[in-house]
């Protein structure tokens, strides 16, 4: 599937590339569909990202975040990243890196997850499903599958933790569509390491992942409603 | 227990929106011509109901007086005005909004017809159903169907263990994705438009009326395509991933379903019928 655009198409995206090769490859883009459809893909876990940006988590739980996903800690003194005008990211990716950068940035994101019980105790969570994933091995950063773990376990301490706010029904329906996707990612999880050059499945894992994620926020952001 | 019953209305003018909060029971909003909201209310002893107003804002709220009471309440407003209703327990709907419309509850059905611009709809445990809305459109459930009919904009649809309808939709751009369920969208593909269904689970439907333009991206994993129409393939890829071209290709069309088939029918297809909910 790949040819000599193919891995230039981040830097396309991100407007790294010299004159002469944009103009070039938007040439190429015209004529070649697979390169178009990879472009697209990138463009939405890009514009994915870019959605993410605004949920900062507060000031005094960033530097453990922070820690967590490899970003720097604000300083003490430092303007909060919630009053700050950011640039946009810029996100620069290696196809086999696609599923893993997306997953990343939505950890970053989730950490927002932590401003609803910043004074949450670590409790277990009992798991919602048997098919619950025990270990992410998407794309080739560790880093980043950390991330979306911790970012998970986040979540779940605040869902553990608030459970008792919630009515019975609605924490088993919650319960259910989170084993719905734990099984999904899972099969996903098969499909890429039986595949792992497949950009669909890598982007599908990706986003499957992030749907977990934002359930799981959603049944924080609940809890909290609740309280 | 008594059933208190009360009859209020409050004149209004433009700018002012409507804000609705009932813990548990149903809101149901419908427009008139005049400028005036009256808000209808029924509940037990327990349970009270005060209109606030300020120069921005009609807040209805509704309270127990020991803790949350059950609360049915009929609200009749401009149709200009822009509405945003919530709720835990509580079925929501919304009749001949021309305004922007807000919707969130938890355990509850969301049913509106009309909104103008801004028109987000949420229920975790509820169904949600949009007939005839236009603008940004935001439909999201997690455990049940969501359904969109008639109206148009840019559409995002999604659940996760549900289904997902668009029928009669002039949707500019789509996403519509669900974990456990189909997708079906049957409505004009423009030109320049983006289009995304996506499901684990489920099949996908899309309907494509002749002399639609479009590239079409289609994978899958351990499902199967079909067409009614013959698609030249452009090109495969490694495992269940093709792209085609119909027309002049202008708009982007994603089709993905790990392990559900993937259909395009042509309008008014037998098949579309047999499937209808």
């Amino acid at each position: 599937m790949s040819d000599q655009w193919t891995d230039r198409l981040s830097e396309y995206l991100d407007g790294d590339l010299p004159e002469a090769e944009h103009a070039a490859l938007e040439a190429h883009l015209a004529e070649c569909p697979t390169c178009a459809s990879v472009l697209n893909e990138l463009r939405r876990v890009v514009g994915r990202a870019r959605a993410l940006e605004p949920r900062s988590p507060v000031h005094e739980l960033w530097p453990g975040i922070a820690a967590r996903i490899g970003a720097t800690a604000a300083l003490p003194g430092v303007e909060p990243l919630a009053g700050r005008r950011r640039p946009l990211r810029r996100l620069s990716f290696s196809l086999p890196q696609l599923a893993a950068a997306g997953i990343a940035l939505t950890a970053i994101s989730s950490a927002a997850a932590w401003m609803l019980h910043p004074d949450m105790p670590a409790v277990a969570v009992s798991s919602p499903s048997p098919a619950r994933p025990s270990a992410i091995s998407v794309g080739s950063n560790p880093t980043a599958a950390q991330s979306y773990a911790a970012a998970v376990d986040d979540l779940e301490r605040v869902l553990a933790a608030g459970r008792g706010q919630l009515d019975t029904a609605t924490v088993r329906v919650i319960e259910q569509n989170l084993a719905v996707i734990d099984r999904a990612i899972v099969q996903a999880q098969r499909a890429v390491l039986a595949d792992s050059a497949n950009l669909y499945l890598n982007s599908h894992l990706a986003e499957t992942m992030r749907r977990k994620l934002e359930l799981l926020r959603q049944a924080a952001a609940l809890v909290s409603t609740m309280s | 227990m008594a059933l208190v019953q009360t009859d209020t209305t409050v004149a209004v003018e433009r700018g002012q929106r409507l804000q609705v909060s009932a813990h548990t029971g149903e809101i149901v909003v419908k427009t008139w011509a005049r400028n005036a909201v009256r808000v209808q209310s029924a509940t037990s002893d327990r349970g009270r109901v005060a209109v606030v107003t300020s120069a921005t804002v009609v807040r209805v709220r509704t309270e127990g007086r020991h803790g949350p009471a059950s609360i049915e309440l009929q609200i009749t407003a401009p149709a200009w005005m822009a509405v945003d209703l919530s709720g835990v327990y509580t079925d929501i709907s919304v009749a001949g909004a021309g305004g922007p419309v807000a919707v969130e509850t938890v355990q509850g059905d969301v049913d509106v017809e009309g909104g103008v611009g801004l028109v987000s709809l949420r229920s975790v445990q509820g169904s949600v159903t949009l007939r005839r809305a236009k603008g940004r459109i935001e439909v999201h459930s997690v455990n049940e169907d969501v359904e969109v009919l008639g109206g148009g904009g840019e559409i995002e649809a999604e659940t996760v263990n549900g289904d997902i309808t668009l029928n009669g939709v002039a949707a500019s751009s789509l996403t519509a994705t669900t974990v456990n369920g189909e997708v079906e969208y049957d409505g004009p593909i423009r030109d320049g438009g983006r289009y995304s269904l996506s499901s684990h689970n489920g099949d996908l439907t899309l309907t494509v009326a002749p002399g639609t333009n479009a590239s079409v991206s289609v994978s899958t994993f351990n499902g199967e395509f079909e067409s009614e129409f013959p698609v030249t393939l452009k090109e495969t890829r490694k495992g269940k991933r093709f792209s085609f071209t119909i027309g002049a290709g202008s708009a982007q069309v994603t089709l993905e379903s790990f392990q559900g088939t993937i259909s395009l029918i042509r309008p008014g297809s037998s098949r579309a019928e047999h499937d209808d909910h």
